[in-house]
C-alpha cells in the first residue's frame, strides 16, 4: 500500500507533467502554424520552439513512466521517497534552466542538439549553449540516481537473474518475477545505459567548450553517443508505460492478474539487449559508420521491437477477445493507447528498413512515426495511469458519457494530426522547416490541417487535465 | 638609413614568399563549388556563337582551359586526360569542352590542336574559343598571369566540373590521377561522393582515423567511448547486485 507521502509526490509529479504538456502542445501548434503560414515566427523563434517542444515532451514523458513505475513498485518493493523527492527537484531546476536557454537564450539547436550546432548557434546569447548543457546534466543527475535507486530496491528483493526472469526461461521456476519487475529491470537498465551515454556526451561538450579549441571532438563519435542516449530514452520511456499496463491492465479490467512466461521473458530480454544497438539506424547517412553497424542497427530495430509487441499486443488480445471486461477510462486508455503504440512502431521499423530510410530519411514521415508511438501512445498509457491513481480514492469508475466525448476528441484530432504528418512524409516533404518553399507548398497546407486536428486533442487534453488535476489537488491538500 | 631599407624590403620579401606558400593547392580547389559557371557565349564552328548552357543542358561537362600556344602543362595536360579517359566505365555520362583562354586563339587553332590529338572526330570532345574570357575565367576563379619574357601564360592545369544545371560541382587542380577522376565525373552527374575530414591533431577521440594514403578507416579510440555507456552499465548492474546480496545474508545471518 502506498504511504501518503508517495500519494502527495505522485500526485505533484502528475500536475507538473500535465502542466509542462500543455505549453508542449502550444508550442507544438504555433510551429504546424507557422509551417501553415498562418502565423509568421522568425527562424529563431520557430526554432528555439522546436527546441523546447520537443525536450519537454521527452522529459516529462520519461519522468510521468518513472513516476508511475515508482509508485507501483511499492506494492513489490520499498523505495527511496527521499530519491523520488531529489529528481522532482532537480527536474523542475532542470526544466527552468532549459526552458532560460531557449525562451531568454534562443537556444535553437533542436532536442537532438547534434553536435557542432550548439557551438555554431546564431542569434542566440553567448550563454544559452553553457545553460542548455548545463539544464541537461542537471536532469541527467536527477534521472540518473532515481533509476539506480529503484534498481538497487528491486535487487534488494530479487537477484540479477530473477530480476530478468531467466528462470522462467527454464521449466517449472521455483521464484516467480512478477512481469511488472521484469519490464522495469529490463527498462532501468537501458535507462541508466542511456544516461551514462548522455554522461559522456556531455562531458565532451564541456571539455571542448572549455578547451579554447585545444580539444575538438569527433562528429560521428558525437552523433553516435547523442542517438544512443536520445533513441534509447525516448523508446524506454514507452517501456516504462507498459510495466505499467502490464500491472494494471488486467486488474482494472477485472481480470485474473498476468504472468511472466517463458515467452514473455524471452522477449522482453531480446528488447534488453537489442535496444542499446537500434540506435545505429540513425546513422545510416553516415557513410564512414561500417557497413556491419548500419546492418546492426536495421537488424536490432526489428529485434528490439517485435518480440515485445508481439508478447504485449497477444496478451492484451487474449485478455479482450471474447471476454466481459469492465471496461473504465483507464483500461480504455490503455487499449488505445497499445494500438497507437504498434501502429507508430510500425512506421518506425519502416523508416528503420535501409531501402525505405533513403527515401523517408528526413521527412515528415519521422516525426509522423515518433508522435503516433508518443501522442497515440505513451501518452494514452501515462494518462491512463493518472486517471487510474486520481480516481483511487473516489468510486467513479464507470464511462461516462462526457468521458466518451472526450475521448472522441483525444482520437478524432489525434488520427488528423498524425495523418497530416503521414501524408507529407509519403509525399517526401522534408522535416524541421521553419516555412516552405513554393516546390513544398503541400506541406504549408498540410501543416494547417495538423494544426486544426491538434487544437482538437488539444481540448481533450485541457479536460484530462481539468479532471485529473482536481482530484490530484485534492489528494495533495488531504490530510490522509 | 640604407640597411633598414634593405631589411624591411627582404622581411615584407619573406612574409609574402611564406603567405604564397601557406596557399594550399587544395583550398584553391574548394572556391566556387556548387557557384553557376559563367554562361558564356562559345564559338564552337564557323555558324553563330553557342551559349555555354546548351551544352552543359545537353550532357555535364568537364572543363578544360588551356591555350594552343602553350609550351608548358597545356599538352601534357591534355594527353594524361584523353589516356585517362579512355578507361572509364559511364563514358557517356559527360562531355569534354576545352577552352582557349588566350584571346589570340581563333577556333581554327582549337581545330589544329584537335586534330594534333586525334579528338576531332570524337564527338565526345568539344574545342570551343570565347570572347568572355575574362567573366569565364572569374566565375571559375581562374586567374592566368602572362609572363611577358616568355610569351606565355603562366596559369594552373584546371579541370572544372559543370552539372546539367550549370553548376560548378569540382575542381580538380593539376595532373591527377584515375580516382580523382572518377570523383570529379561521379559529381557532375550528381552522384554522392564520400569526403573525410582532414587530420587534426585535437581530435583525439576519433571512432575511425582515414588514412588518405591507402583509402582506408583504422578504427579509432572514439569506438570505446560509445561502448563504454553498455559496459559501466553491466560494472554497476553487477556491483549493485552483489553488494546488495551481500549484505541481505549478512542480516540474515546476524538474525
Amino acid at each position: 500500500m502506498a504511504s501518503i507521502k508517495l500519494n502527495k509526490i505522485t500526485s505533484v509529479w502528475i500536475i507538473s507533467v500535465l502542466l509542462l504538456f500543455i505549453v508542449s502542445i502550444v508550442l507544438g501548434i504555433l510551429m504546424r502554424l507557422n509551417q501553415g503560414e498562418v502565423i509568421s515566427q522568425s527562424p529563431i523563434t520557430f526554432y528555439s520552439n522546436m527546441t523546447t517542444h520537443g525536450l519537454t515532451m521527452i522529459g516529462i514523458w520519461f519522468v510521468a513512466g518513472m513516476a508511475a513505475v515508482n509508485y507501483i513498485m511499492e506494492r513489490y518493493v520499498k523505495t527511496s521517497y527521499t530519491v523520488n523527492v531529489l529528481a522532482l527537484v532537480l527536474t523542475v531546476i532542470g526544466i527552468l534552466m532549459f526552458w532560460a536557454s531557449t525562451f531568454i537564450g534562443h537556444f535553437h539547436s533542436a532536442w537532438t542538439f547534434l553536435y557542432p550546432l550548439p557551438f555554431k548557434e546564431m542569434g542566440s546569447e553567448t550563454w544559452a549553449t553553457l545553460m542548455f548543457l548545463g539544464s541537461l546534466t542537471v536532469l541527467g543527475i536527477g534521472w540518473l540516481i532515481w533509476s539506480i535507486s529503484l534498481m538497487t530496491q528491486i535487487l534488494k528483493k530479487y537477484s540479477i537473474p530473477q530480476a530478468l526472469a531467466w528462470q522462467h526461461l527454464r521449466k517449472n521456476p521455483t521464484v516467480e518475477t512478477p512481469p511488472f519487475i521484469l519490464i522495469s529491470m529490463i527498462t532501468l537498465i537501458g535507462v541508466i545505459a542511456c544516461l551514462l551515454a548522455a554522461v559522456v556526451l556531455l562531458v565532451l561538450f564541456y571539455a571542448e567548450y572549455f578547451s579554447n579549441g585545444n580539444f575538438v571532438n569527433d562528429a560521428l563519435l558525437m552523433k553516435n553517443l547523442t542517438y544512443f542516449f536520445g533513441h534509447t530514452i525516448a523508446n524506454e520511456m514507452l517501456y516504462l508505460g507498459l510495466a505499467v499496463i502490464y500491472e494494471l491492465f488486467s486488474e482494472v479490467s477485472g481480470r485474473p492478474k498476468w504472468k511472466t512466461t517463458w515467452y514473455v521473458a524471452l522477449a522482453w530480454n531480446c528488447t534488453l539487449v537489442f535496444i542499446l544497438t537500434a540506435f545505429f539506424h540513425h546513422l545510416y547517412m553516415d557513410f564512414v559508420q561500417p557497413q556491419g553497424f548500419q546492418i546492426i542497427g536495421q537488424l536490432a530495430s526489428y529485434f528490439a521491437s517485435l518480440p515485445a509487441a508481439g508478447v504485449t499486443v497477444f496478451s492484451i488480445f487474449i485478455a479482450v477477445y471474447r471476454t466481459r471486461i469492465k471496461w473504465s477510462l483507464t483500461n480504455l486508455l490503455f487499449f488505445i493507447g497499445v494500438i497507437g503504440w504498434v501502429i507508430g512502431g510500425l512506421a518506425a521499423v519502416i523508416d528503420s528498413t535501409i531501402s525505405n530510410n533513403i527515401v523517408l530519411h528526413n521527412t515528415l514521415w519521422v516525426p509522423a512515426h515518433f508522435h503516433t508511438y508518443n501522442a497515440m501512445g505513451n501518452v494514452l498509457f501515462s494518462l491512463g495511469f493518472f486517471y487510474w491513481f486520481s480516481i483511487q480514492f473516489s468510486d467513479k469508475t464507470k464511462v461516462k458519457k462526457s468521458t466518451t466525448l472526450t475521448l472522441a476528441l483525444l482520437l478524432i484530432g489525434g488520427i488528423g494530426f498524425l495523418l497530416a504528418f503521414y501524408i507529407g512524409g509519403a509525399e517526401s516533404i522534408p522535416r524541421r522547416y521553419s516555412i516552405y518553399p513554393s516546390e513544398l507548398s503541400i506541406g504549408a497546407s498540410l501543416a494547417t490541417i495538423g494544426a486544426a486536428f491538434a487544437s482538437i486533442y488539444f481540448i481533450a487534453i485541457l479536460i484530462f487535465f481539468f479532471n485529473i488535476s482536481k482530484r490530484c489537488l485534492k489528494i495533495l491538500f488531504s490530510s490522509s | 638609413m640604407f640597411k633598414n631599407i634593405v631589411f624591411i624590403i627582404l622581411t615584407i620579401s619573406f612574409l609574402k614568399t611564406t603567405s604564397a606558400q601557406t596557399v594550399s593547392p587544395s583550398l584553391k580547389e574548394e572556391s566556387d563549388i556548387y557557384e553557376k559557371i559563367y554562361d558564356a557565349p562559345l564559338i564552337l564552328d564557323e555558324t553563330q556563337p553557342t551559349p555555354l548552357h546548351e551544352l552543359y543542358n545537353t550532357k555535364p561537362l568537364l572543363v578544360v582551359l588551356i591555350f594552343t600556344r602553350c609550351t608548358g602543362v597545356c599538352n601534357p595536360f591534355l594527353l594524361r586526360l584523353k589516356e585517362s579517359l579512355q578507361f572509364k566505365a559511364k563514358k557517356d555520362s559527360f562531355n569534354v569542352l576545352v577552352m582557349s583562354f588566350d584571346p589570340r586563339d581563333s577556333i581554327k587553332d582549337m581545330n589544329l590542336l584537335a586534330r594534333r590529338f586525334a579528338l576531332e572526330d570524337n564527338n565526345q570532345w568539344i574545342f570551343a574559343v570565347t570572347d568572355s574570357i575574362p567573366k569565364l575565367n572569374q566565375s571559375i576563379s581562374f586567374y592566368p598571369v602572362w609572363d611577358s619574357i616568355r610569351n606565355q601564360y603562366d596559369h594552373d592545369a584546371l579541370l572544372v566540373g559543370v552539372n546539367n544545371e550549370g553548376y560548378i560541382t569540382k575542381k580538380l587542380i593539376g595532373m591527377r590521377g584515375g580516382h580523382d577522376l572518377d570523383l570529379l565525373i561521379a559529381s557532375v552527374n550528381n552522384v554522392f561522393s564520400p569526403t573525410y575530414r582532414l587530420p587534426n591533431k585535437n581530435v583525439l577521440f576519433s571512432c575511425f582515423n582515414y588514412d588518405p594514403k591507402t583509402g582506408k578507416n583504422k578504427l579509432g579510440l572514439g569506438l570505446l567511448f560509445i561502448a563504454l555507456p553498455a559496459i559501466l552499465t553491466v560494472l554497476i548492474l553487477i556491483v549493485i547486485g552483489f553488494s546488495v546480496r551481500s549484505k541481505a545474508s549478512e542480516l540474515e545471518e546476524s538474525s
